[in-house]
């Protein structure tokens, strides 16, 4: 009963998402009733995670799933962050949609099988239930960036994005074809059990294993997979670019540090591959950030370099005593900050998001302070300013890597954070320290607000009272 | 009520702050309610100044569980250390709000969380309680800098933020460094101050450690060759930013160091003495010669400010009882002399629109009683004897001697050029000629007046009569170089002969 409780906030979802689907089939059915719905699927898969609680690691149905499905604090976690991106993307979008009329019911429905995926992927800890998972994410992500199908960018980004993201699926089954050559089995358990006998250094697990952070790092925007990111995050419509940015990194971030905390030795012959990677991703993230003019395209390389610290926590987990409290942490404080932040750029962008660049910002603190100080906040929280949630996200993750006798990472993990305070503040001098140029009338409704004030009491609150899972 | 009063002093402006920008007020209003907030907050210090028994210890201690997976607590304290401090971040906030009138509410809402934020900063006996406090510092003053700065406000506001930020994150990793280790020496979490300086730190990561949290405080304070955003923040910041930033945060910088370096980095403190204090000494005579060129009279108490702050911060690297408790007096004594002079410049511009020396002249014949107060706050400035900077410099001199004849004597005799730069500041300034713009200098009003008369008496008071605050801080300045010294001077024994070595074979 307890597995089945487990699994309930994914078969509300799943249900959801085919009601949904089915819903769309009338026409009488209004997109307003259609955003209604899944938020209120969305709130109740999350009261229902939030309830059932979690604790030490379970396998979910043994006899059935054979031990493909394991949940734990850590998956959790993860899944309330997930569901929790899910609702707030679905108020930014019903707010999105009042300007932009690109939408169908489907939307909605598509999102949903996007989250499905995401919690599947968080359970999983096997090697092809996490290849199905990411599938059923990934097609449901691309199908919405690519929605506005008259808009050129949309085109093009989802078209990157596809092509690239098959590539990183190939590689992914082919990680899993060489792990299972040299394990003879494909769930992380065992392959960390073989670890344990043999080495972590057999030439085929080795392949393997390096196909699969191909696979992963692409999805997660982590240096030299990130060509992408800035394109598509730019092309797909805004609520899109903050649920991709949010949810779709906790889930991959989630599996792979499931993956990784299987075997000291697993994880010790990665750690220096690692080290460079999180070092080269907040590096190259930076410089990338630094020379954008689009908003969109500043919070996307942001995304990279969020990406870097992410992999900062991975390089330090414990695998010993994971709980990967520190990743949830840093995941939950990243995704109260960014979709707060996307929130408002929906909100504000207007009509086919005209306003996009740091420019249209300028004087907004004069005609909106609200507003104004809503992004403020965002953006210090994710420049890791206390006493905001970014703040204490960081210290965690500085203190793991301090720990893990990563004195180096850690410093470079600052110098990355000092040059990100460029952009972030950037933003805020136009917004503050200019005069208005226009009056930033907008047609959003009611909940895009809503979304924001709430995320700015998050950002607070969690960095104030930080929950340790 | 009182138990909690550093609470309330703390989040009491913060709040006031955070309801002033959430709700439509007036720019009259919010400077009502700031005044009234801010004379709470004096009359709060006044009482715990009074109730505060000097014995060395931590008193009005507040201690609550926060993290508790990490260690950290939200705890408060005051002792002989953050006491004048503190009282400089209380008696002189409502000062700003009677003189500058005219201002909007999100200018009187910045300085309430300042105000706030640098309490709790001064208050938190928590490394990284005090680590959220002094970033939050910083976030009014860039608003500040940037909404309500002069006309090249934007560089002047990127060049502070970038350098403090950039000082303060990298306080960051040393502060969980320090953390770190302890938690390895003594197996479990904490970042509490006093269990902290049990910790043995040895090595290149300690020495690291070190000059991290050295370079936060040095860009903080501002210290030689830290200092180049000063000038720039200074002079373009509204007279009541550069009010907060000259009076109490760069003290806090000093504060800074002292509680939190001196306990816990004692050896490599020992170790880079000489080099601090050389840094102390060359920024005071250097930033004392730059203040001699100036022609805008803000921009030359900048300097002026910078050049004092580094005799305050040679206090601390000498390591002994005299230069300490020195420091700390003169960590008051500025705050009320150079805070006062940048207020009565922000008065001078917004009577004449100019702050050049040379458009001024004879306001002396014009302004009897604005000349008298400008005297006695500058004569503090530059250390008459009578006045409260003579009792701080002097002890630190003292102390700088017996540290090293050569430093003390480098810094007595660059005493000398602040008196240069002020008194023909204050002949061209005061004396002189009068120009035709002078004519119409109206002098105090009697509640500008009145609003200034403590201050000044309180710089009098305290040049004459200083026992009452020197008895407070000394025991906690006998303590704290006590627990260092014994460190300290193993450390310098064992480096002193390799030195005289190393000349010798020069020679």
């Amino acid at each position: 009963m307890n597995d089945f409780l487990s699994l309930l906030p994914l078969l509300i979802i799943s249900s959801g998402a085919i009601l949904l689907m089915l819903l769309a089939a009338f026409e009488k059915n209004r997109l307003e009733t259609a955003a209604y719905l899944s938020m209120g699927v969305f709130a109740v898969a999350f009261f229902v995670q939030l309830l059932i609680g979690c604790g030490p690691a379970t396998t979910l149905f043994n006899d059935v799933f054979n031990g493909m499905l394991v949940a734990s604090n850590f998956t959790h976690a993860a899944g309330l962050i997930i569901l929790a991106c899910g609702f707030f993307t679905t108020m930014t979008t019903h707010s999105y949609f009042k300007v932009n009329t690109f939408c169908t019911l489907e939307f909605y429905a598509t999102m949903m099988f996007g989250a499905c995926g995401m919690l599947l992927l968080t359970l999983s800890q096997e090697l092809i239930t996490a290849f199905i998972s990411l599938e059923i994410m990934s097609l449901a992500i691309y199908v919405l960036v690519g929605y506005d199908r008259s808009n050129i960018k949309a085109a093009e980004a989802v078209l990157k994005y596809l092509m690239l993201g098959a590539f990183a699926g190939s590689f992914f089954t082919m990680g899993t074809a060489l792990i299972y050559g040299g394990v003879k089995s494909t769930k992380f358990i065992e392959i960390g059990a073989f670890c344990a006998d043999n080495s972590a250094t057999s030439p085929l697990l080795i392949g393997g294993a390096f196909f699969i952070f191909v696979a992963l790092l692409f999805k997660a925007a982590a240096f030299p997979f990130h060509a992408w990111v800035v394109d598509v995050y730019d092309g797909a419509s805004t609520p899109v670019t903050g649920f991709m940015a949010t949810a779709l990194k906790t889930a991959i971030f989630t599996v792979f540090a499931n993956f990784l905390s299987q075997n000291s030795g697993l994880h010790g012959s990665w750690v220096t591959f690692l080290f460079y990677i999180s070092v080269l991703t907040m590096f190259g993230g930076n410089l990338i950030a630094i020379g954008q003019n689009n908003l969109k395209r500043m919070l996307a390389a942001s995304g990279i370099v969020h990406s870097g610290y992410l992999l900062i926590a991975l390089v330090a987990i414990s695998t010993e005593h994971f709980t990967g409290s520190v990743i949830a942490y840093y995941l939950a404080a990243y995704a109260a900050g960014t979709l707060g932040m996307f929130a408002a750029l929906a909100y504000l962008g207007g009509e086919s998001e005209k306003r996009s660049t740091f420019d249209d910002f300028k004087g907004l603190a004069k005609v909106r302070p609200y507003s104004a100080a809503a992004i403020t906040v965002f953006l210090l929280s994710m420049a890791g300013i206390p006493p905001t949630a970014g703040f204490m996200g960081k210290f965690y993750v500085i203190t793991s890597a301090i720990s893990a006798d990563q004195m180096a990472l850690a410093v470079l993990g600052i110098v990355s954070s000092i040059l990100s305070m460029w952009y972030y503040l950037r933003l805020i001098i136009n917004m503050y320290f200019h005069e208005a140029t226009e009056s930033f009338e907008t047609q959003g409704s009611l909940f895009a607000t809503a979304c924001t004030f709430i995320l700015v009491f998050c950002v607070f609150a969690i960095g104030i009272y930080p929950i340790i899972i | 009520m009182f138990e909690y009063a550093l609470s309330v002093m703390i989040f009491l402006p913060i709040l006031a702050g955070l309801m002033l920008f959430l709700f439509p007020f007036s720019g009259g209003a919010s400077r009502i309610t700031g005044f009234i907030v801010s004379i709470v907050v004096l009359l709060l210090g006044i009482e715990l100044f009074l109730g505060f028994s000097g014995t060395g210890a931590m008193e009005y201690v507040e201690s609550r569980s926060w993290i508790e997976s990490l260690g950290i607590r939200y705890s408060l304290g005051v002792d002989g250390i953050s006491l004048l401090v503190l009282m400089a971040g209380t008696i002189l906030f409502p000062m700003v709000f009677t003189i500058f009138s005219t201002r909007t509410k999100g200018y009187y809402a910045n300085l309430l969380i300042i105000q706030g934020a640098m309490i709790g900063a001064i208050c938190a006996t928590d490394m990284v309680l005090f680590y959220i406090f002094w970033e939050i510092m910083l976030l009014p003053v860039f608003f500040m800098i940037g909404i309500y700065g002069g006309a090249n406000r934007l560089p002047a506001t990127l060049k502070i933020t970038l350098y403090t930020i950039s000082g303060s994150l990298l306080m960051l990793a040393a502060l969980v460094y320090v953390g770190v280790s302890f938690h390895d020496q003594f197996g479990r979490w904490t970042f509490d101050i006093v269990e902290l300086s049990n910790l043995q730190l040895s090595g290149g990561y300690a020495v690291l450690a070190f000059f991290m949290f050295m370079i936060a405080f040095a860009i903080k304070i501002p210290l030689f060759p830290f200092h180049t955003w000063l000038p720039d923040a200074y002079t373009e910041a509204p007279s009541s930013t550069t009010f907060v930033l000259s009076a109490i945060m760069a003290k806090i910088g000093v504060y800074g160091v002292i509680r939190f370096v001196v306990p816990v980095f004692e050896i490599e403190l020992a170790r880079f003495a000489i080099l601090l204090s050389l840094a102390g000494v060359v920024g005071m005579m250097y930033c004392g010669l730059a203040a001699i060129a100036q022609k805008d009279m803000k921009r030359m108490l900048a300097f002026s400010s910078a050049s004092h702050m580094g005799i305050i911060a040679l206090g601390v690297f000498c390591i002994n009882v005299q230069a300490l408790t020195g420091c700390l007096f003169q960590i008051a004594a500025h705050a009320t002399s150079t805070g006062v002079l940048f207020l009565f410049i922000g008065l001078m511009e917004e009577r004449m629109q100019t702050r050049n020396i040379a458009d001024f002249g004879g306001i002396a014949y014009r302004a009897p009683i604005f000349a008298t107060f400008f005297a006695i706050a500058m004569l503090a400035s530059v250390g008459l004897p009578g006045t409260s900077g003579f009792i701080g410099e002097f002890l630190i001199i003292l102390g700088a001697i017996k540290f090293s004849g050569f430093i003390g004597f480098l810094a007595g005799t660059s005493l000398i050029i602040g008196v240069c730069y002020m008194l023909w500041m204050f002949q061209r300034v005061f004396f002189e000629k009068p120009g035709e713009d002078t004519e119409k200098f109206k002098d105090l009003t009697i509640p500008e007046a009145l609003t200034f008369l403590p201050v000044i008496l309180l710089i009098i008071g305290m040049g004459i009569f200083p026992q009452p605050f020197l008895k407070k801080i000394e025991p906690t300045a006998q303590l704290h170089i006590a627990e260092v010294s014994v460190m300290t001077k193993t450390v310098l024994a064992d480096n002193a002969p390799p030195i005289a070595l190393d000349t010798h074979q020069k020679n």
